[in-house]
């Protein structure tokens, strides 16, 4: 159902004249490819059934009370207030269990669906949100990081023609992540807003007025602020309607997703995969795990939130026969501090469990949840697994690409997914 | 959603390591000691408003600039930014875009006039804006109608710089309704948001003082919570990543001291008052920032206020929202000049980074995106809509700027890199708002209509499609727009209408008649162009 921008520009779905400058992205991924071709480099395809699924905890999870320490005497005795006893949590293998609102992530396990990644983190970590998620979404580790590790995965894929959606963000700003100046990775909140107003009295449907909107876009002197990004963002906005359109016409949801805005958000996604979209990463966040103060109803809610999402989400690509060719990872900037505060909470923290969801992951835990009672000066966890490994894994195992190129470096990969 | 670094460190980028900026350092200045820091301590706020009245420092500050500014070209016709241009790049900058009569208003008065009254902002009486909302009887206890009081306070002011200074320091002392207290404690965010605007000039020991004491922030940050013998660190380390110093030039054990300093600032139950309490201050001696004494949150504001990268840090970030991204330390020099020498007075500030030659140079010339906030007011001030604005907080929420609700406490991501702000989603819901002045009633609730073409037309005597195309994009795109895009909008004013023309027509004052949907497309095409997206 989709056509290369070439081909759109041959249907007259968007009228070229003659004469008129070639956009700037067409020649620049021309000339991309072949750079890229010279040089040897591997890059992924934008076209291909993979999709990367990333889950975005802002705010710090705090790990220890996610995936719990329970039979761990210290956890107990540094968290008087907000540690989870053993007849509370759902055990996993006898010394760690999930949070009891991860009762949907319980059953993926069960059904050898889910891993863990235990320790998470990076040399020195940061304390600071903000550092943190640029370190996390950048890989610079003194945090003044600009593209993001998706955002080159996606700018350096070599067939982008016609797949505004090969990257898709769900919310209204753009993840630091998906950061690319030189491919805008598309946000949205649903899909009914989407497209552009028409005026009621152009009897030709607003054809004209779009064509000559387009045309301004076109023409804009190349050498003027910000041309290729207002180029590209408008020929992604006309093309990416027309798929959206058709797309929601055709697409029924399996199941009832849950209320609220990651749900809705997890749907959306949902139907780009179903519906063939091209979707290879989408991103969605849940937010308010800084939870400094009055810890544990927050953290409750947004346990449930993220697991019923989460098993919404994947019972509807199984139902639709999609579930094979997804993958989901969570992330949090940090976890919080072993010890809780005075104010029943807990303070940043370091290295932190991430989950990996999804039928073609490997079930298990991976590396060791760090020791509680080896801490750091500020009383905090050394992280046993680096984020970077994780990451290299999803682009080597899953996404097809060279994790070298994307992250700069090599590193190990972790086995929660099969090599591929 | 995604965090963003401060724009720059002081010490990043190449010409830092011409001893422009200070240097990076964990812990600084030893040699001042106890003995500065319980002086420090014994400075009063009031005394602290006090010593901004060398208001003969403040004026030699003034004058340096301009003669730099004369120097480096200033006015000139073969200047930077042509001089027509100059006043629509300021009102833009500045505030949020200009009407015809408001650009008369300041060209009249030369560029430097034009900066003096927005800065002198009490020189212009406000009245009007604060009777029409009056009347609307908005429940500010209530978030989203707190959007719209903004909203509207930013689209009908006649102190467009004040209100653009507020939005400044929204983004860089965060809160956000989402934690604020809920329920009734939500009128703490009005609250932050007039002690931001009547400070908005003021000196930054003021600014830091009244912030660190702000209901809002106290619960924000959670000092509220911070008790004598369990310090909360959020706030100490947010003070002086975020609003102060930046990375590198604190230790984790200053964020500790730091935190122990602050302690004795509470939310008096669930009002939007604060009280210092005493007995919940930890008076043990600490050593913070290499500053040893007794210190409090006096003693803790007055060593950031006059820590050397302070200038540096603020005039970063005051530079790249106003002028453009990625400044050089020689960019930010007079700025941090015009801070040391007034004694922090950020309206000494502001004036220096309006006079320099980097303000009007071609660089700063729509090379910034324009924010949500400024898309949105600034279409709706041109134009003159008129309505209650309820459909305004919808808009730029979707646009990724939800007034009072910035993603985290690092303020807006696109305040500092504005490219963020675009993507092909919000870009349609730009457009789409554009759509909704000119085709649609703003809003189902909303008993605005339209904008009146034809009113317009005939008020301003437009004869042709030319005069209606220069008319337009005299105050919308500074009539700086090449011949060839000109074309483009006449001729899509001159489209015969291939259907019947089932909306009517306009007719200019030469008698000729148009369908409205060219009309009012060849507007929406200035106000879609790729130019007007640009501040």
């Amino acid at each position: 159902m989709r056509l290369s921008r070439r081909a759109m520009i041959k249907d007259g779905m968007l009228v070229v004249s003659a004469g008129m400058i070639m956009p700037a992205i067409f020649s620049r991924g021309v000339a991309s490819a072949k750079t890229l071709a010279s040089e040897g480099a591997h890059t992924s395809q934008a076209a291909s059934d993979r999709t990367l699924i990333v889950v975005q905890m802002a705010g710090g999870n705090d790990g220890l009370n996610t995936v719990v320490p329970y039979t761990d005497a210290l956890y107990k005795k540094m968290r008087p207030t907000l540690a989870l006893t053993e007849n509370k949590v759902l055990t996993l293998d006898g010394r760690l269990g999930l949070h009891p609102n991860l009762a949907p992530l319980k059953t993926f396990w069960d059904q050898g669906h889910l891993a863990i990644v235990e320790g998470v983190g990076y040399p020195n970590q940061s304390l600071s949100h903000f550092q943190a998620m640029d370190i996390w979404q950048t890989l610079d580790l003194n945090g003044n990081g600009g593209e993001g590790w998706l955002g080159k995965l996606v700018s350096g894929w070599v067939d982008q023609d016609g797949h505004p959606f090969k990257a898709l963000d769900i919310g209204t700003q753009t993840a630091q992540a998906l950061a690319s100046i030189s491919s805008p990775v598309p946000t949205m909140a649903n899909t009914q807003s989407y497209r552009l107003a028409n005026d009621p009295f152009d009897a030709d449907g607003g054809n004209a007025r779009i064509q000559a909107l387009m045309k301004l876009y076109n023409t804009y002197p190349k050498s003027s602020p910000y041309a290729a990004l207002l180029d590209t963002t408008a020929l992604n906005a006309q093309e990416g309607t027309r798929q959206l359109r058709a797309a929601d016409a055709a697409y029924h949801p399996a199941v009832t997703y849950p209320t609220g805005p990651f749900a809705a958000g997890l749907k959306v996604l949902a139907e780009a995969i179903v519906q063939g979209l091209g979707l290879r990463v989408g991103y969605v966040t849940l937010g308010g795990f800084d939870t400094h103060a009055n810890q544990q109803a927050t953290h409750d809610t947004l346990m449930k939130t993220l697991a019923e999402g989460l098993s919404a989400f994947y019972n509807d690509l199984m139902k639709h026969g999609k579930a094979d060719n997804v993958v989901v990872m969570t992330w949090s900037e940090f976890g919080r501090r072993v010890e809780e505060n005075g104010s029943l909470g807990t303070d940043h923290g370091t290295a932190a469990p991430l989950f990996v969801l999804g039928n073609p992951v490997n079930r298990g835990i991976y590396g060791e949840p760090p020791s509680l009672s080896s801490l750091d000066q500020n009383g905090n966890l050394k992280y046993t697994i680096d984020f970077r490994s994780v990451y290299a894994t999803v682009l080597d195992r899953w996404m097809g690409a060279s994790s070298k190129d994307v992250l700069g470096v090599s590193f190990g990969s972790q086995n929660f997914l099969p090599q591929s | 959603m995604d965090m963003h670094e401060q724009p720059t460190m002081p010490w990043q980028g190449g010409d830092v390591t011409q001893g422009q900026g200070p240097e990076p350092q964990g812990v600084s200045q030893p040699s001042t000691g106890a003995t500065s820091a319980r002086r420090a301590g014994g400075v009063s706020r009031r005394k602290l408003v006090f010593g901004l009245a060398g208001a003969g420092v403040a004026a030699a500050v003034g004058g340096v600039a301009v003669e730099q500014w004369l120097q480096h070209g200033g006015l000139s016709t073969h200047g930077p930014v042509a001089g027509d241009a100059q006043i629509g790049h300021l009102l833009r900058r500045a505030g949020f875009g200009a009407t015809p009569e408001e650009l008369a208003t300041y060209t009249s008065l030369g560029y430097n006039g034009a900066v003096d009254r927005l800065i002198n902002y009490q020189s212009v009486s406000d009245d009007d804006m604060e009777n029409r909302l009056k009347a609307l009887n908005l429940d500010l206890s209530k978030p989203q109608e707190q959007q719209r009081w903004w909203l509207l306070r930013m689209a009908w002011t006649q102190r467009p710089l004040l209100e653009k200074m507020t939005l400044f320091w929204s983004g860089h002392f965060t809160s956000s309704f989402r934690k604020v207290g809920g329920g009734n404690a939500y009128m703490r965010m009005i609250v932050q948001n007039q002690f931001i605007r009547s400070h908005a000039f003021d000196t930054f020991d003021n600014l830091l003082l009244g912030i660190t004491s702000d209901p809002a922030m106290l619960f924000y940050l959670d000092l509220t919570k911070s008790r004598k013998n369990a310090p909360n660190e959020n706030y100490a380390r947010e003070l002086m990543e975020l609003f102060t110093l930046g990375l590198g030039h604190y230790t984790q054990q200053d964020v500790f001291n730091a935190a122990s300093a602050l302690t004795g600032w509470h939310i008096v139950g669930n009002s939007t008052t604060a009280r210092y309490n005493p007995n919940d201050h930890n008076s043990l001696t600490k050593t913070f920032l290499g500053h040893t004494g007794k210190l409090d949150y006096k003693d803790v504001i007055n060593i950031l206020a006059n820590h050397p990268a302070t200038p540096w840090f603020i005039s970063r970030k005051l530079f790249t929202f106003f002028a453009y991204e990625n400044p050089s330390n020689d960019d930010l020099n007079p700025l941090v000049d015009a801070y040391v020498k007034s004694n922090h007075n950020m309206g000494e500030v502001m004036r220096a980074l309006l006079l320099s030659p980097q303000f009007t140079s071609p660089k700063a010339y729509r090379s910034r995106l324009k924010s949500p906030t400024e898309f949105v007011v600034g279409a709706y001030r041109a134009l003159k809509i008129q309505s209650n604005g309820s459909e305004l907080p919808g808009v730029t929420t979707l646009m990724g700027q939800p007034m009072f609700d910035p993603p985290n406490v690092a303020g807006w991501p696109g305040d500092k890199v504005s490219a963020l702000w675009l993507n092909s989603g919000t870009w349609m819901t730009r457009l789409n708002y554009i759509d909704s002045l000119l085709v649609r009633a703003a809003n189902r609730n909303n008993a605005s209509s339209p904008v009146d073409l034809q009113a317009i037309i005939n008020a301003n005597h437009i004869d042709s499609p030319e005069h209606f195309v220069d008319y337009f994009t005299s105050f919308l795109l500074d009539g700086t727009i090449d011949q060839d895009r000109r074309a483009q909008f006449i001729d899509y004013f001159n489209t015969p209408d291939t259907g019947r023309a089932r909306g009517g027509s306009v007719t200019l004052t030469n008698g000729k008649s148009y369908p409205l949907n060219r009309v009012r497309g060849t507007l929406y095409l200035i106000m879609a162009s790729p130019e007007y997206q640009l501040n």
